[in-house]
């Protein structure tokens, strides 16, 4: 028994019935140049950057102005069609200088094309049309990965063209098994996106089930992978995502690596990596670089800090409120001397400081960053302490909420991040009303929240749950590289072994 | 066999979480105070009579697996339709589902007592008791992996409990215990029997085992099990004894509660109002548990659908717990309740084993003589 969500059902249901009835009337090009170029007027609204240069005698030259190669249009396919002269279409694809030349003889295929960055070629008298494709590459340069910065470890991040995204893989990644399946989403916006996966590691069902969903995908336009990934998640009303979104190259070859499949969309510089454990999204890239003392330390304290983030204004909130009994007397002292003033009940004193550090963060992430900084700062520094002056919160709250928003920000992953920032306000109210035991009902709630979910099908709490030992060594616990030497299960990987789990120690031998 | 039934993989579970599962259905509000009840009958002895019943449930539990294995890949429900024809096996799985129902709102009562007599005596016991329903929906909507999961999680996040019990031992008279075997052997099987409501709860594998894939490894499983909650209980019944004074154990209704209320950290005190309310983590299994044994039951006995069975459930529970108030009422369902359980678990079991021994015998005897015709 599963309750299953209405939209989902009826997004899988529909076929592609007008594409289908669209590739059912196959325009042919017309033979003749007037009418050819009414054509291509016509069905591309005659747009201004529409440039139709005629050669003579008989060709043709169509292209969008702002999408093609200029220096490649003039120096390899002008200047060898300005001196020769042209029987057929089939003539010229010798003569171009360029890697790939087809031709077509349809015109949805055409204008696609000619969308795409080609140069039309079209000989008077044929139905047939030389496409060219120079495409103008625009992309900024790589950068480092602001959201997800570390320390040891590589400092390149995606960026937003497709190419240079599976260039980067492809470097870190030299391997014929590396698959690359490029698929189109969006009615309107016939975005490219690329699913990429280790043949031989990655499992062929996963692999059919994520293809399957993105075709499935019934969209007009997609702008960004983040919305993508909504709309294949397996549960899009979770507040959890289910799927990673990181623009570190590196990290997303370690799951390639792993088994996990990955989605590059055209335009987004995040990429999406599935299928994901929860505990994952709080495991960083660097941890890998470091050693496992070290590595687990960072993962313990971040588990902490996640814990401490989610629960300690509610518990702060519900001893106040109900438990005074729980509070040591030395504690209380304190506690109630700084209370002392505050004239609001600690539940409006909690939701009032975390809704302004949420403020804070909000405004950070919206200015420019030499403003944003400032802005921390002042509203960090200045509005912390005269909140504290002034009487509306007391000066151990103030440290709580400063710790849990700190806290907040130790998780890797920023969608993640997100939802632990978003879940603290629902717990703080219901520890409220209802104290403790208003904590433990959400907290036993989560629980089964995440107990529910999955990721493409595989269990969302894993290692965890469904208990698997031999995962749970690079867990919360990184355990040394001898012991992590199988892949997790969690990707039912098709290969287990991932290295030789022998240490490497030349002086021994 | 007709009524065995077939899942696909994606249902079942491993052998070792049958360990979660058991462990997990055993403990629950039963542990908040069965020192009283056991001391009543048993005086210092109590421990021993913990002892007993905790061999009692391995005998049983070895006697219902064996039933299982006899028929494979079948539950309790359609062992009894198999065995006593379809009428009156259904009446059987009528009162087991009815057993089932009144254990969920056992458990849920004295649950939402403890909390109204200790944390909250303000708040409304419907409201405890529909929260804590709807969590329990939510769980159970997701089905049995879920279910198992919250076993899982229900054990490995309240291990942290047990070592508090270090804590009382600073005050522990070990010489309360002495001189043992003071009491006679029947006083300590009475108490024994008293601890049924506190033990009971691993019965669940009767139902359980269709589900589970390996199905060789049950035993081992369910025996650690039992083995983990014996040690549990008599961890807590020596604390206890060693710590109260004599005769004190029988004013003390909930005498691990008041055992937790005397531990203190530098940062928290009244450890007792953080356990009550993390208690609610380790009585969710129990009350999913119950509530999928009865459907699965209810599903046998009439065609009905998860979600149908789980309201109407859920809203007589609701019912129920909004007139059953007093403590001596409580009380009362809890004695009966515990008697019950004694037949149902530690009794009906062996003659279930014998019925299904003789059946089987005579079936093959017959089938034999069928074969020679």
């Amino acid at each position: 028994m599963k309750f299953k969500l209405p939209f989902k059902k009826k997004q899988q249901q529909q076929p592609y019935k007008e594409m289908n009835a669209v590739k059912e009337k196959v325009e042919l090009i017309a033979p003749s140049e007037n009418d050819f170029t009414q054509l291509i007027k016509d069905t591309t609204n005659n747009p201004a950057d529409l440039v139709i240069k005629s050669i003579p005698p008989n060709l043709t030259l169509i292209y969008i102005n702002n999408l093609v190669n200029d220096q490649t249009l003039n120096e390899h396919i002008i200047t060898n069609l300005q001196n020769n002269f042209f029987e057929t279409p089939e003539a010229i694809w010798p003569i171009l200088s360029i890697p790939e030349v087809n031709i077509s003889s349809q015109l949805e295929e055409t204008i696609a094309s000619l969308l795409n960055g080609s140069v039309l070629i079209y000989v008077n008298g044929y139905s047939q049309v030389v496409l060219a494709p120079i495409p103008k590459r625009e992309s900024r340069s790589l950068s480092t990965p602001e959201n997800e910065s570390q320390v040891i470890g590589a400092q390149v991040g995606f960026n937003e063209s497709l190419s240079t995204n599976i260039s980067l893989i492809r470097r870190y990644i030299i391997s014929p098994n590396l698959c690359n399946e490029e698929l189109k989403v969006g009615k309107r916006t016939h975005t490219s996106l690329s699913l990429l996966y280790m043949n031989g590691i990655a499992s062929d069902q996963m692999v059919n089930t994520l293809r399957q969903r993105i075709q499935d995908v019934d969209v007009d336009s997609l702008l960004d992978s983040a919305v993508l990934l909504e709309m294949i998640d397996d549960n899009t009303l979770s507040p959890f995502p289910q799927m990673l979104l990181t623009e570190r190259p590196d990290r997303f070859c370690d799951g390639l690596l792993n088994g996990k499949l990955g989605i590059i969309v055209e335009g987004s510089s995040l990429a999406i990596v599935c299928p994901i454990a929860f505990v994952e999204f709080f495991e960083s890239r660097e941890d890998q670089n470091l050693r496992w003392q070290v590595a687990t330390f960072a993962r313990l304290l971040r588990f902490t800090a996640i814990f401490l983030s989610v629960f300690l204004t509610p518990i702060y909130v519900g001893a106040l409120t109900f438990h005074y009994e729980v509070i040591p007397q030395a504690l209380l002292v304190p506690l109630s001397e700084s209370r002392a003033l505050v004239p609001f009940p600690p539940v409006f004193e909690a939701l009032l400081l975390e809704l302004i550090i949420e403020l804070l963060r909000e405004a950070g992430a919206r200015l420019p960053t030499k403003i944003g900084q400032t802005i921390g700062i002042v509203g960090g520094i200045v509005i912390g302490t005269a909140a504290v002056q002034a009487g509306i919160t007391s000066n151990i709250l103030l440290i709580f909420v400063a710790l849990s928003a700190l806290a907040s920000f130790t998780t890797p992953s920023y969608t993640m991040g997100n939802v632990i920032r978003l879940i603290r306000f629902p717990i703080i109210l219901i520890a409220g009303f209802w104290g403790f035991y208003g904590i433990m009902l959400a907290f036993c709630f989560i629980l089964i929240h995440l107990l529910r979910q999955s990721s493409l099908g595989a269990p969302y709490l894993s290692p965890y749950y469904p208990p698997r030992l031999k995962d749970m060594r690079d867990s919360i616990i990184k355990f040394p590289l001898p012991f992590v030497a199988k892949r997790a299960s969690l990707t039912r990987p098709a290969d287990q072994e991932k290295f030789d789990p022998e240490p490497v120690k030349p002086e021994k031998s | 066999m007709k009524s065995s039934i077939q899942f696909s993989p994606k249902d079942m579970i491993n052998a070792s979480l049958v360990f979660f599962v058991v462990h997990s259905a055993q403990i629950g509000v039963g542990i908040h105070g069965f020192q009283r009840v056991v001391y009543q009958d048993a005086e210092k002895d109590a421990w021993i009579s913990v002892l007993i019943a905790g061999l009692a449930t391995h005998i049983v539990a070895l006697c219902m697996i064996k039933t299982l294995e006899i028929y494979g890949t079948n539950d309790l429900y359609g062992i009894h339709q198999e065995v006593y024809g379809k009428w009156i096996g259904n009446f059987f799985n009528v009162i087991y589902i009815l057993y089932c129902g009144i254990a969920f709102f056992s458990v849920l009562r004295n649950y939402i007592e403890v909390i109204q007599t200790w944390i909250f005596p303000g708040l409304a016991t419907w409201f405890l008791s529909a929260t804590l329903i709807i969590i329990i929906i939510y769980a159970f909507s997701g089905g049995l992996r879920v279910i198992v999961g919250v076993s899982f999680f229900s054990i490995m996040l309240a291990l942290w409990i047990i070592p508090m019990l270090l804590f009382p031992l600073k005050y522990a008279y070990t010489e309360a215990l002495y001189p043992m075997l003071e009491e006679d052997i029947s006083a300590i099987l009475k108490g024994a029997k008293s601890m049924a409501f506190t033990i009971i709860g691993f019965e669940i594998i009767q139902i359980i085992y269709p589900f589970v894939k390996d199905k060789e490894n049950v035993k081992k499983n369910v025996h650690f099990s039992l083995l983990f909650t014996t040690v549990i209980y008599l961890i807590v019944m020596l604390v206890s004894l060693t710590y109260y004074s004599e005769g004190k154990l029988e004013k003390t209704i909930w005498a691990t509660l008041t055992l937790f209320s005397f531990i203190s950290f530098p940062f928290m005190e009244r450890f007792e109002f953080v356990a009550i309310c993390f208690w609610m983590l380790i009585i969710l299994p129990n009350l999913c548990l119950y509530l999928w044994a009865a459907y699965r039951g209810a599903q046998r006995v009439i065609k009905i659908s998860g979600t149908k069975f789980v309201w109407i459930f859920s809203l007589v529970v609701f019912i129920a717990t909004m007139f059953i108030q007093s403590r001596t009422q409580i009380n009362m369902i809890n004695t009966q309740f515990g008697n019950i359980a004694f037949y149902i678990i530690f009794v009906y079991p062996i003659i279930l084993l014998f019925i299904v021994m003789l059946k089987k015998k005579f079936t093959s005897k017959k089938e034999q003589s069928d074969e020679k015709v």
